[in-house]
Parts: structure tokens; sequence; C-alpha cells
């Protein structure tokens, strides 16, 4: 039962994400022709420079008019525009996301696929960081909270709560570096790992300090939430019935909260911790650009800065995939771990 | 649902809300809020800061990155602080055709800094010659500059005695200066600071200050009687200005964040009443038509799910670069998404209600059940989350500025701290530069997550206590 759910859902994200790719290349692709022209262009010229110079200026022209009618036709520019949208589309399905205008990766390719791998891995190293700490706070702050709920704790972290609500986590990022990293000069003020990097055991425990700040900004920021939310959570399932049952047949009240509500509290906090990532990926990524921490985020503020198309057209288009491959595995953990979900099928 | 229904439904809304303190304070924050937009031109220095926060010549006579006059009270050197000197003593003398007006400022000068810079504004017609003298506490007098002004109809002229009186100023220093010793480029002296100095050696280096009063006298030559000089002002730039201090581009940030306001009330309010508004519409109406209309908007529903918001956002700005009312809408366009859930299987109950049955027999139509009576009981659902939607639309459109991509007319605390950003504020440590304006947009978030936590509450009485 639970495979043919997960079948059925993966299916769903798929759908859905080849929709949303077919909108994005219809939305932007105008835009993407232009710099894609441009591209051609520059091709075109800097062949011309290699070529023989005993042509006559007529054959020059027939040249580069040849070249130009070969490349058009290679990357569909030819064609009326939806077949170009739709070709668009499907070049982005097969990951092919063209040449970067400017930037490179560091190996020095100009392939946007290879710049952005690059980026990805450490954007999820960032966040899962974050939020794993994060919820492992929020866990330890919720059950206070929820166990002696409308008390002190609870009324003060509330409040807490909700000062931080609207407040921006790359503003705390830029305070804590102007503090930590100019007045104090405890921390650096960012990237990955120090110049020249160190190698062994020294390179992980470098890449541990430059993560300290950024981390830290996302926990102080975040745990707040997450506390709420888990004793939001928490309270709920206390005042079930079967908790009371369980309060009269007199198990301690350890065992009440750590064995039964956690149990039936577990798949809306993974749902939570989940939906944090995703959060992150949809919601934090300017976040790095303050730290400039070389992942997807950041990729954002150069190719913004640079007015790199293809780059930014492809960061978003990763973005977009991990957000949904995000959302599908939401709801398959959640199937997993909530019974009810698996047998009725979705709805 | 009748009026007054609503009417009693808010009432005692209300009664419960007021037991709400956090909720109460909230509503206060709020009202603040709009106090600032309103009195605003009261309130600031420099009122048409949001309409000419980009045009320099607004802002040129205020001092560079100087902080906020309050650190004066904390610090043990005190700084001059900004301010204007439109008192002034006017004598008048005529000769002939030539009309001799002498006006006299006088500046206290008690602080342990002297300003950065001075600077005689006037507005005048004709072709006066206008010539500034400051005689000091000490009873020494500079003749500072001079300028002829030929044939103008009109016009604010304006005088800066940092820029215009460096030969004088330093030819003042030499007279007292040990030469041999103290040897500085004349590219390098800041005027005020040997002007306001006490005259012995080391004036030029190392000055110490000299307090009193100072008077700068202003003489001006009217060759004919048609010639006027008037609306006259010494402008003070010292080393502390304003509430909040000025940027790098010589801005006062309490203008600019105090303009910011309305723009931040307006970007969230307007955002998130339009997407709260589209989204609950969206899920009674799923909820109410059922079947495979239900399953077609759920389809699309999950479309605009799987859309990472900010990255869209980004990457639209990026590209069309939007004015703030196409942004607003862009921001709807996403954030309608949020209550469908919620609101749908709201929905689905209250479609079995008996009395929708009961409307349903009478004849009522899909819309007039709809608008009628299942969209006003969800009104309160839909303001809680009105309230929490508009902290994230203020700190989206903060986000999207912060990058440099928003509205260029306007003045909002994200293109300030874009322009932090940008002018080294971070690296420099200029705090009052990066703090306001985060400030503000955390606490127009807190304010609105006081008040919708506060609805929150009272719609989920079950958790708040065991």
């Amino acid at each position: 039962m639970y495979w043919r759910y997960c079948l059925k859902r993966i299916i769903y994200g798929l759908v859905t994400f080849i929709i949303l790719i077919f909108i994005f290349s219809a939305l932007f692709n105008t835009t993407m022709e232009k710099t894609l022209r441009s591209q051609i262009e520059e091709e075109i010229r800097a062949e011309t420079l290699k070529m023989d110079t005993k042509m006559t200026p007529e054959e020059i022209t027939h040249f580069i008019a040849e070249r130009r009618a070969f490349k058009q036709h290679l990357y569909h520019l030819d064609k009326p525009i939806w077949s170009r949208i739709i070709w668009r589309a499907i070049d982005v399905l097969s990951l092919n996301f063209g040449k970067a205008t400017i930037m490179k990766s560091s190996a020095g390719e100009t392939d946007v696929w290879a710049i952005i791998a690059e980026c990805l891995p450490r954007t999820i190293l960032l966040f899962t960081t974050a939020i794993g700490i994060n919820i492992i706070l929020g866990l330890l702050l919720g059950l206070k909270k929820a166990q002696k709920a409308g008390g002190f704790v609870d009324k003060i972290t509330s409040i807490g709560t909700m000062v931080v609500y609207g407040m921006p986590s790359w503003w705390l990022g830029m305070l804590v570096i102007m503090f930590f990293s100019y007045k104090l000069r405890l921390f650096p003020s960012g990237s990955l790992h120090s110049i020249p990097p160190p190698s062994g055991l020294a390179y992980y425990i470098d890449l541990l300090y430059h993560m300290a700040l950024p981390v830290l900004t996302l926990v102080v920021i975040g745990f707040w939430g997450s506390s709420y939310l888990i004793r939001n959570i928490v309270l709920g399932i206390l005042q079930e019935d079967y908790i009371m049952a369980t309060r009269t047949r007199g198990i301690p009240e350890r065992k009440v909260l750590y064995g039964h509500a956690m149990r039936t509290a577990a798949p809306p906090i993974v749902t939570m911790a989940l939906l944090s990532l995703l959060a992150s990926v949809g919601g934090n990524i300017i976040f790095e650009g303050i730290f400039s921490w070389p992942g997807l985020g950041n990729l954002y503020w150069i190719s913004i800065e640079q007015n790199d198309v293809p780059v930014l057209m492809g960061n978003l288009f990763i973005t977009t995939a991990l957000y949904m491959a995000g959302l599908v595995i939401l709801d398959l953990v959640y199937g997993f771990l909530d019974p009810r979900i698996k047998v009725g099928g979705r709805r | 649902m009748r009026w007054p229904d609503i009417k009693e439904g808010f009432r005692n809304f209300w009664i419960e809300f007021k037991n709400i303190k956090f909720g109460l304070f909230g509503l206060f924050l709020l009202f603040i809020f709009i106090l600032i937009v309103i009195i605003n031109p009261y309130l600031v220095p420099f009122p048409d800061a949001s309409s000419r926060w980009r045009d320099i010549t607004y802002w040129e006579d205020n001092p560079v990155s100087a902080p906020p006059l309050w650190i004066n009270w904390f610090s043990s050197v005190k700084r001059a602080s900004s301010s204007i000197i439109s008192e002034y003593t006017l004598t008048e003398e005529k000769k002939g055709n030539l009309t001799l007006n002498k006006m006299i400022f006088e500046y206290e000068f008690f602080y342990d800094r002297p300003p950065i810079d001075i600077i005689f504004h006037s507005y005048v017609v004709g072709s006066p010659v206008i010539i500034l003298s400051m005689e000091r506490p000490d009873g020494k007098i500079i003749t500072l500059t001079k300028r002829v002004i030929s044939k103008i109809t009109g016009e604010d002229i304006r005088i800066s005695i940092g820029n215009d009186s460096r030969t004088e100023s330093y030819n003042f220093g030499m007279k007292y200066e040990n030469p041999e010793q103290n040897r500085i480029e004349r590219e390098l002296i800041k005027p005020t600071r040997i002007l306001f100095a006490e005259a012995e050696e080391g004036i030029l280096v190392n000055p110490s200050f000299l307090k009193g009063i100072y008077k700068i006298m202003v003489d001006i030559v009217l060759p004919s009687s048609n010639d006027q000089v008037s609306e006259s002002s010494l402008f003070i730039s010292g080393g502390v200005s304003g509430w909040l201090g000025t940027d790098s581009a010589k801005r006062d940030i309490w203008s600019g964040i105090a303009a910011g306001v309305k723009w931040a009330l307006l970007i969230g309010l307007l955002t998130a009443f339009t997407s709260v508004s589209i989204g609950v519409i969206y899920g009674v109406v799923s909820a109410y038509l059922g079947g495979w209309q239900d399953s077609l908007m759920q389809r699309i529903f999950e479309i605009f799910v799987g859309v990472p918001l900010l990255p869209v956002l980004i990457v639209m700005s990026a590209i069309f670069r939007p004015n703030i009312w196409t942004l607003i809408i862009m921001m709807s366009c996403f954030f309608w998404v949020g209550p469908v859930k919620t609101v749908r299987s709201m929905g689905l109950q209250i479609k079995e209600e008996t009395y929708i049955e009961a409307a349903k027999a009478f004849g009522a139509s899909s819309s007039r059940i709809i608008f009628k009576h299942m969209i006003p009981l969800l009104i309160p659902y839909s303001f809680a989350s009105m309230a929490l939607y508009v902290p994230s639309a203020i700190v989206y459109e903060a986000s999207i500025s912060l990058l440099g991509l928003g509205d260029a007319t306007i003045v909002t605390w994200g293109q300030i701290l874009h322009d932090a950003l940008r002018g080294g504020a971070v690296i420099n440590g200029l705090w009052w530069w990066v703090i306001p304006p985060g400030l503000f947009i955390a606490l127009m978030g807190m304010t609105f997550a006081f008040i919708g936590f506060a609805m929150d509450k009272i719609l989920h009485p079950k958790l708040r206590t065991r």
C-alpha cells in the first residue's frame, strides 16, 4: 500500500515540476533568448577572427550569415515561439542549462551545471546543520513549554517567538558580522575556508570555524519558532483522552511525555523540520550572500550583480527542483510515520 | 449571516482580545507606526526624504557618516552637533547706490570636537558681493572667504567654509605654527579644525579647541537697490547629526526610516489583504464546488505550492525590474496559497451544516451561499492570517531591495540596508546605518506578530493552557 502511495506522490511531484518548468520557460523566454543570441554573435565573431584573411567581404558576410543560421537552428531560434518554449523546457529538464556569460566555476568551467553543482553541497551543509541544531534546541525548549503551558518560561519564550517573527535573518547576520568579525575579531567574516585552505583534519576544523557564525545566526533566529510550534503540537496531544488515561493509570509523567505523547508528535515534528529546511531553500538564501558562503544563495547575488542570465536561470531551476523534491520527501516521510495516511491513500 | 451578527461577533472578539496583553501592545505599536506616517513632516528634519532620497543636492549640507547626536551623552569626547542657525542681527548702511548689510550669526561652541563644516545659505537676487569672516572668542578676526555673484535672478547660493576658506585658515594657522617642526600640506588641512583651535603652536597638527561664542559675520554689498539677499541661514554640519546619524551619502537616516514606514505598511497590508482574500475565496469555492472542479483547483494549487517563493521573486525582479505596485502584485500571486488548505478543510465542514442545506433548498445561488453564508464565518481566521502575512511580505520586499532590485523611486528599509551593505557600513562599523532599518523591519514584524498571535490564541483556545 505504502509503495503505491509513494509512486503516486512521486509521479504527482514530477508532473508538477514539469509544468512549473514550462511556466518558467514561457515567462523568461525573451530574456533567455536575448542572452543566447548575443552569445551566438560572440561565437561567430570569434570564428571570423580566426578565419583566413584572404576572403572577400562578400564571402565573409555570407559566411557569417551561414554560421548564424546554423547556430540559430542548433538552438531552435528559428522555430515559432511555442516550439522554442517547449525546446527550452526540455533542455532544462535534461539539465542542459547552457553556458554562463561571465561566471566560472572554481575549476574554470563555464558550464552552468558545473557552477551550480559546486555550490549545491555547501548550501545543504550549512542549512541542514543549522536546522539540526535548531530542532534539538526547539525540542528541548518546546517540551518544557508544553509541560508548563502558560507558565513563566512559556510566556517569555512565546514573546521571544513573536519578537523574532519578522526579523530578517540576513539583517541579524549583518549585525553579527559587524560585532563578532570586525569589532571583536573572533570569527571570520565569511567564505567557506581560509585561503589557502589547510589540508587534512585542519580543513574540517577550519570549515567549522567558518560555519560557526552563520549557523549561530540561523539558530538564534530559528529556534524560537520551532520551539513554539513543537509546544503547540505537543500541547494539542497532551489534551487527548488517551494521555489522560495513561496518567490515571499512574504512569510517570516523563514516560507519558516521551513515550506516549512524543510517538504521536513525531510525524508533525518531522514535517516541521523538513518544512523549515524547505523554507530555508525558499526564503533564507539571501542570507548566504551576507556571509559570502559560496552556496546557491550567494550564486543568486553574484549572478544578479554580474547580470549572468543563464546562471540565474539554472539556479532557479535547481532551486525549484530541490524544493519540489523536498515537498515529495516530506509527504513520503509523513506517510511512513503516520499509518493513517498509508492506508487511505492521500485523501 | 446578517450585519448585526457580524457586529456582535466583532464585539465578542474585541472583549476577548482586550484580555491579551501582547495583543494590545501590538495594537499600540501599530498605532505608533500610523502616527509616524501621519505626522511625518513634523517628526523629521528632512520632510522631503521620501521623494528626494536619491537627490544629492538635497543632502549636501549634512556631514558624511556622522553618528547620531545622542552618542554625545555616552561618550567622553563631545562632538559638535548639526544644527541650523537662522537667527542673526542685521545692520544696514547706505552709501549712495550701495547698500552694506552686515549679518552676525552667533555660534556657541562648547564641544570637544569642532563641526565638520559651516555652510552659509541665502536667497539672492542681483549681483551682490558676500564676504564671510569670523570673530573668535579670543578676539581674533579672520576673513574667511569672498564671493562675487554676477546677475542672478533669484537663486539659493551656498558658501561652504570648509571648501572655500582653505587658504585663509591655512594662513591663519601658519602664523602660530612652528614651520620647522610641524609642516603640513595645504591640501591636507581641515579648515574648521584650525578655525576652532587655540592660537598656539601645534594648531595645524594637534589642535586643542577653543570653547566660547564664535561670531560669523557676513558682509553683503548690494550694488543696486533691486538687489536683495534674504532667507539667510547658517548650517552647522557637525560631527554628530540627527537622531540616527547620516550615511555615507550624507542622508539623514531617521528621515529615511520615517519615510519607509508608510511603504512598509503599504506593502505589508496590501499584499496580505489581497493574497489572503484570494486564498480564502479560492479555498471556499474549491470546498463548496467539490467533485472534479475541486480536484482541478487543488492540482493548480499544488503547482503554486511547488514554487520556491523568494528565488522566483528574485529572478522575476531581476528580469522585469518591477516598481512597487507590480512587486505587490507579484507577491500576492504567490502568497495566496498559504491559507487555502486550512480554509478548504474549514469550508468542507461548513458546507455540511444544515443552514447551508436550507439555503440551497430555498434556491440560493452558489455565489450567494459562498459569499453570504460561508465566507463570513471565515473572517476571523482571515484576519488572523492576514496579520501574520504582513511581516513576511515586508521581509520579502526588503530581501529583494537588499539585492538592489527594489523600486528606485521610493525609499524602503531594505534599500537603506542595501546602501549600507554597499557603502561598507558593516566593515567600518557604522552601526547607526545598519541597526535601525533592520530593527524597524523587526519591530513592524513584531507588531503584526503580536496582533496575529493574539487573534490566533482566541481562535484556538485549546492551546492556551493545559
